[in-house]
């Protein structure tokens, strides 16, 4: 009853997105360029004696356009469409709570959901509705067009299910505050928590024009996801520079700032932290950053979805996950301009607690207002403060 | 290959995208029918075109422990955005709940996700994107979850507290000298003999605006122990006209139903 299934493919970027179809193109596998840049990184600041093991490889290449920037350019009848929806259903009911017990992962319920922003992604503007009528008048033969062919909607959803690949790489975006952001594997999925940020940020710069109207910059951008959150709420004033290690996240916040045609406003720079910085030191309005940091030893009993399949760049901070949250709080000094804001994300409770100590005992003089915020779980998540004037 | 029975199931999941809304606690001054908010199964669910429906309980949703235990988070957020301004309450009546901004309205709210269990963060990725937001000076919970990211459904969790506001928030009205207000003239069909031809065209469910209108003809209603004959003479309408505009909308049928039942009155059907 179910059909074979045969490897996904790519097609070139539709015109929308044309400047940048070739990055997107050229680039290899990006989990082999994640791996050779978690050990530059690793040199470069930790030091770390032994690289960390590569990421799992799925098993065929991810589709790079996002689902839903594709072009309707399919067909298929209702009744296939249904037919792929209810074998993907009973697969996800099939799982139970088996991924929940074992790491933490999603259960039947959870991923049915996923499975209805699928069918969101996959039909095109119109045929949501068209698709209502055909189910309506119970005629399964009606023709609807489709952003991908049903052979990779099998194929997609069972790497959802047998290989845990995040949904978000599944559909190719992450919605995130009220942007759509494209994501793709070699770049962190933003998460819900880190939407905090940007509104930390709206906050302070209400009540200084100052900080409005200055540079802004996200370190570690990853999809750009802070940096574009940021652009929108500085409206016609200040700028941003988002900057991160990887070049494939350079090149998805890269489009992820055109598509919202922010180009102007938010310059992406490829680089290790300070390193793209340079020449702007002193004369920054507000540093945000979610680098990564989950400590080393906590990696492999992550989330498949997560340990699996995102960079471990992103998450891996160091014995403690503390290594690119100090490097951070001792640069910030120097690179802000007096009475410039900062806010980092952390691993909760005990880093921020840690971070607030080191700033007042270690950083003496250079931050006032040093505070911690929590996330809606009611975790400590955030440390925020200025630059003393 | 059961067609039918895959399109049964995908009728379900796309054309209901429901939310439910939490039990109301006891904060119950406010609520004249408070039997409305204590949850009763089957349970009341609001759906995205904010009309309400009787739905079982089949999907089932983890609440764990609500964020405002948590008194560092609170003093947090308070000092950023999201402020507990629970001093509303002394001179606010339910109508002017309705005209604050979403941001003044948030300010008296507290917000909340799921129950954190492990990490979060980076650790995490499980679309957790539900919104819970507790109206504190009434005490009224609006929930979304239908959405994939927490901004969306926390603008549609607010767009249902507002409904929630309308249709449980009574003010008290004065009859000896009645007025219909401007909002609820423009919700009644353009034969009523009181509203005026300044009222422009009839505004229906579609219309933000319609829920003040509600309310204002559930305060006249309460106030007139649930008696439609009564509330249509006061609004220059024949009882059969204004039955049909209460007929007209779910919410609106609903909430008329339940505060003539908690009057001893037969529902309207």
């Amino acid at each position: 009853m179910k059909p074979s299934l045969r490897p996904s493919f790519t097609r070139p970027w539709p015109c929308i997105a044309s400047n940048f179809s070739t990055f997107f193109f050229q680039l290899p596998t990006p989990l082999t360029h994640a791996r050779n840049i978690t050990q530059i990184r690793h040199r470069h600041i930790h030091s770390s004696p032994s690289p960390p093991p590569p990421p799992q490889l799925a098993s065929s290449p991810p589709p790079l356009l996002p689902l839903f920037l594709r072009p309707p350019e399919y067909t298929t009848t209702v009744s296939d469409l249904l037919e792929w929806h209810s074998w993907a259903k009973s697969l996800a009911a099939s799982i139970g709570s088996s991924f929940e017990d074992s790491d933490n992962g999603p259960d039947s319920t959870l991923l049915c959901r996923e499975l209805n922003w699928l069918m969101e992604d996959v039909l095109d503007g119109s045929d949501p509705s068209l698709m209502h009528k055909a189910v309506a008048r119970d005629d399964p033969d009606t023709i609807i067009s489709l952003k991908a062919d049903v052979q990779e909607l099998y194929s997609l959803w069972k790497q959802r299910i047998d290989e845990r690949r995040p949904f978000q790489y599944i559909v190719g975006c992450q919605h995130w505050r009220d942007l759509i952001l494209c994501v793709r594997e070699g770049v962190l999925i933003p998460r819900p928590e880190t939407e905090i940020i940007v509104e930390l940020v709206g906050d302070v710069i209400s009540k200084d024009e100052g900080l409005r109207e200055g540079l802004w910059a996200d370190l570690g951008t990853g999809s750009g996801a802070i940096a574009i959150g940021i652009a929108k709420i500085l409206g016609n004033y200040g700028r941003v520079i988002a900057t991160d290690l990887n070049p494939v996240a350079v090149q998805v916040a890269s489009f992820n700032v055109e598509r919202y045609s922010l180009q102007d406003k938010i310059e992406v720079r490829e680089g290790s932290w300070w390193e793209p910085l340079k020449g702007v030191e002193g004369k920054v309005a507000g540093l945000v950053s979610n680098p990564p940091y989950i400590p080393s030893d906590d990696i492999s009993g992550l989330q498949a979805e997560v340990g699996r399949h995102e960079p471990r760049l992103a998450l891996d901070g160091g014995a403690e996950g503390m290594d690119d949250l100090l490097h951070l709080c001792n640069g910030a000094a120097s690179m802000l301009k007096p009475g410039g804001f900062f806010a980092f994300e952390t691993n909760g409770e005990k880093q921020c607690k840690f971070l607030v100590d080191y700033m007042q005992n270690q950083l003496p003089g250079s931050f006032c207002n040093v505070n911690t915020v929590s996330d809606f779980a009611g975790i400590l998540r955030f440390v925020t403060g200025f630059r003393n004037r | 290959m059961k067609v039918s029975m895959a399109i049964q199931s995908l009728r379900k999941s796309l054309l209901h995208r429901t939310a439910y809304l939490g039990n109301s606690p006891s904060i119950s001054s406010f609520l004249k029918f408070s039997e409305f908010a204590v949850s009763a199964r089957p349970r009341l669910t609001v759906t995205s075109n904010a009309t309400l429906k009787w739905r079982t309980g089949e999907r089932k949703c983890r609440w764990g422990d609500f964020c405002s235990s948590n008194s560092a988070h609170n003093k947090a957020l308070g000092s950023c955005f999201y402020s507990n301004g629970v001093s509303a309450s002394s001179n606010h009546n339910g109508s002017s709940y309705l005209e604050l901004t979403d941001e003044e309205l948030m300010k008296q709210c507290e917000m909340g996700t799921f129950k954190a269990s492990g990490p979060g963060g980076q650790h995490r990725n499980k679309r957790e994107s539900a919104v819970r937001i507790k109206h504190i000076p009434t005490g009224i919970i609006a929930q979304a979850v239908e959405d994939r990211s927490q901004h969306k459904n926390r603008a549609s969790a607010l767009l249902r507290l507002r409904t929630l506001l309308a249709l449980k928030v009574r003010n008290a009205v004065n009859l000896e000298a009645y007025s219909p207000p401007k909002e609820l003239l423009q919700i009644l069909p353009l034969k009523s003999t009181v509203r005026g031809s300044d009222c422009g065209p009839q505004i229906g469910p579609h219309n933000p605006k319609f829920m003040l209108g509600v309310q204002a003809l559930l305060d006249l209603l309460s106030a007139l122990e649930g008696s439609v004959s009564d509330a249509a003479k006061l609004l220059g309408l024949s009882t059969g006209a204004l039955s049909r505009l209460i007929l007209s909308d779910d919410s609106l049928r609903l909430a008329a139903n339940e505060l003539r039942a908690s009057k001893g009155m037969k529902p309207l059907k």
